[in-house]
């Protein structure tokens, strides 16, 4: 029973990367912007959530807020911080320095504001409860399930069928041709970096609810996130949450066999499996050199 | 011939600015300066600035008393709560702030550091590390802080009379954590009790799912874990949304308001340092007064040690001062040895060889977000 336990416990995890790490996926894959400030989005969606929820606002409505601030953000980065770089240069050293500088400067507002305390959302639906002997299961499992099926539902629909869908998809690979379409590059890059936002809020929703946050998880967000987008393949938004659920299944089941500090570990171990072995990631598309 | 004259003359000016200027040496320095060394950014930042807030309202203290003839100055290094962190930062603080003082915490950073300020005769004082090998850890290295051999062997009777016999360790991996696991292994069946498992996670571990899962299956009486800063909420927090129903049991590194305003920490049982804020002495009742003033509540043992670190500091240069020594580490020490007992927060605190401070332990509860004295 152990085992299917931490199987749940795994995909619960995975579910959370997966959603954390969709967002970033999906900007990558349309703009090929190394958003490395994704990992402060998700801290302002997760305060401004837990904030707003503490304040007494209804928690849709604080989900709601979380989701201004986070596209708001994301707009702001890409209007006020990546075009005018793209517009000079474009490298991508001063694009990663440039995104990273904002990832600090985020933790320091966020420091200012609410203090560098550890903050969580205490909802009844993270509670365990036996469903069988010695198997326990939080309501917050089905929750992750339910958001994770829809959203990438939702999201693959947009891109498989919608023009700003088919657009974004190909803005990485041609914006020329994109222009001769009558696209304009710079308005789906926004829709890129908006939608990519607002996919980080529900990943940052059950981070609250689940593990709590601080403001120095953005660091760590990111890891997990580029994890997950090199394992599931660069670009791919499906492969980034495949390879999320994949993490969380790793980091837990590996407990089973080996010490528990080796939990972490072990999702990263994964990665250089994959860097080695195949560095196309789950789906993605090999490239030849 | 002029100008070389003058050439002459402008270096050896320069040369005597620049000797004048040097602390020590022509004059010495202005100011005393007492660095502190704590976690300021990342997942244990909270204690930088609880540490700090001690430390600052010593400094009013001394300055309103006028205990010193110079001024205190405090400049700060942020430690990140590493051992990387703590060597840089005591080398910046040794060598660039010529810091004679300094504050220190963190049991990984005191060890990174020790060896730099006894190098550079700088007195570091512990106030937040609790691991036990920080006792005796270098001459100049001081413990104002009970350590956690002496909070575990007081928290052990306690868990026996409550019926907890078998415990589950989960503890971080890192000399406090596996000097925690060591001391429970070995005194857990001298104390009629055994250890029911043991569980190292890593620094940064964040998820705590699957774990509490494993924690769960070894089916404890009680769980006693070893962590310190954010972790410690979310291995609260984690356990307990995942059917971890069990006594939870920690140390004095729970005394914060992350750990205090959490829903999930209720019944959280912890040991730390006696500290009754009703004692009637004039340092603990001004210290509380002014704290409850400014701060509009109670202070922690985090508070406290830090206030004493400093006020200490006072205590022994006021004393130097007087009998015409100069200030540095190695006066420093020889007066806290030769003194021994000093009026703090919390009553009249004993120095011994080790320069560890002795303090009796206490075991609180935490019901309705405040801590009970229990034991």
């Amino acid at each position: 029973m152990l085992i299917v336990q931490l199987l749940l416990s795994g995909i619960q995890t995975g579910l959370i990367y997966a959603l954390t790490a969709a967002g970033f996926a999906l900007i990558f894959g349309a703009t090929r912007i190394f958003h490395v400030a994704h990992g402060a989005t998700f801290a302002l969606a997760g305060y401004a959530f837990i904030e707003t929820a503490g304040a007494g606002l209804a928690w849709p409505l604080a989900c709601l807020v979380s989701l201004v601030v986070a596209v708001g953000f994301g707009l702001a980065m890409d209007a006020f911080v990546y075009r005018p770089i793209l517009r000079h240069e474009g490298s991508f050293f001063t694009i990663f320095v440039a995104a990273f500088g904002m990832v600090v400067v985020v933790q320091s507002v966020l420091e200012l504001a609410f203090g560098r305390s550890f903050v969580s959302y205490s909802s009844p639906l993270t509670r365990a409860a036996p469903v069988l002997p010695g198997l326990y299961l939080a309501p917050v499992f089905w929750v992750a399930v339910a958001v994770t099926i829809a959203l990438l539902g939702l999201t693959s629909l947009f891109l498989g069928r919608s023009r700003a869908g088919i657009g974004l998809r190909a803005l990485s690979e041609s914006p020329e041709l994109l222009r001769a379409f009558g696209l304009s590059a710079r308005r789906l890059s926004a829709l890129a970096f908006a939608l990519g936002s607002a996919l980080v809020v529900p990943g940052a929703v059950l981070r609250a609810a689940t593990s709590g946050l601080q403001p120095s998880i953005g660091p760590h967000v990111m890891l997990i996130s580029l994890a997950a987008s090199i394992v599931g393949g660069i670009g791919s938004l499906r492969g980034a949450v495949l390879a999320g659920l994949l993490l969380g299944i790793t980091e837990a089941l590996v407990v089973s066999v080996l010490d528990t500090q080796w939990s972490e570990a072990a999702g990263f171990v994964l990665l250089f499996g994959f860097i080695l072995f195949r560095p196309s990631g789950l789906l993605g598309q090999p490239v030849a050199r | 011939m002029l100008q070389r004259r003058t050439l002459l003359v402008g270096t050896a000016a320069s040369a005597a600015l620049l000797l004048v200027r040097r602390p020590g040496f022509a004059e010495e320095a202005a100011s005393y300066v007492i660095g502190t060394l704590f976690p300021m950014a990342g997942p244990n930042a909270e204690y930088g600035t609880i540490f700090t807030a001690g430390a600052q309202m010593a400094l009013s203290h001394i300055a309103e008393d006028k205990m010193l003839r110079k001024p205190v100055e405090l400049r700060a290094e942020d430690s990140q709560g590493t051992p990387q962190g703590g060597a840089t930062g005591m080398t910046k603080l040794a060598s660039v702030d010529h810091a004679i003082y300094t504050l220190i915490g963190f049991t990984g950073v005191s060890k990174a550091a020790a060896p730099i300020g006894q190098r550079n005769k700088v007195v570091m004082v512990n106030g937040g590390g609790v691991g036990p090998d920080l006792s005796g850890l270098a001459p100049l290295f001081w413990n104002v802080i009970p350590l956690i051999d002496k909070e575990i062997a007081a928290a052990l009777p306690w868990l026996k009379a409550q019926g907890k016999k078998r415990v589950a360790v989960l503890y971080v991996d890192d000399p406090l954590g596996n000097a925690a696991l060591k001391q429970l292994s070995d005194a857990l069946p001298a104390n009629g009790g055994a250890l029911a498992g043991s569980f190292s996670i890593a620094p940064t571990a964040q998820e705590f799912g699957a774990i509490a899962a494993k924690v769960r299956d070894s089916n404890p009486d009680a769980v006693y874990f070893a962590s310190y800063g954010a972790q410690q909420a979310q291995i609260i927090k984690q356990l307990r949304d995942n059917g971890v129903s069990q006594l939870l049991v920690t140390y004095s590194a729970a005394t914060i308001p992350s750990v205090r305003d959490l829903a999930e920490a209720e019944g959280l049982v912890y040991t730390s340092q006696a500290s009754d804020w009703t004692l009637g002495d004039p340092v603990t009742q001004r210290f509380v007064k002014d704290w409850r003033a400014k701060y509009n509540g109670d202070p922690t043992t985090y508070h406290q040690n830090y206030y004493n670190a400093v006020r200490l500091f006072g205590l022994l240069a006021q004393s130097l001062e007087k009998q015409g020594k100069p200030v540095d580490g190695e006066a420093l020490r020889e007066e806290l040895l030769r003194q021994r007992k000093f009026a703090l927060v919390g009553g009249e605190g004993t120095f011994d060889d080790k320069c560890n401070i002795s303090f009796p332990i206490q075991i609180n509860q935490l019901k309705g977000g405040k801590a009970e004295k229990i034991g």
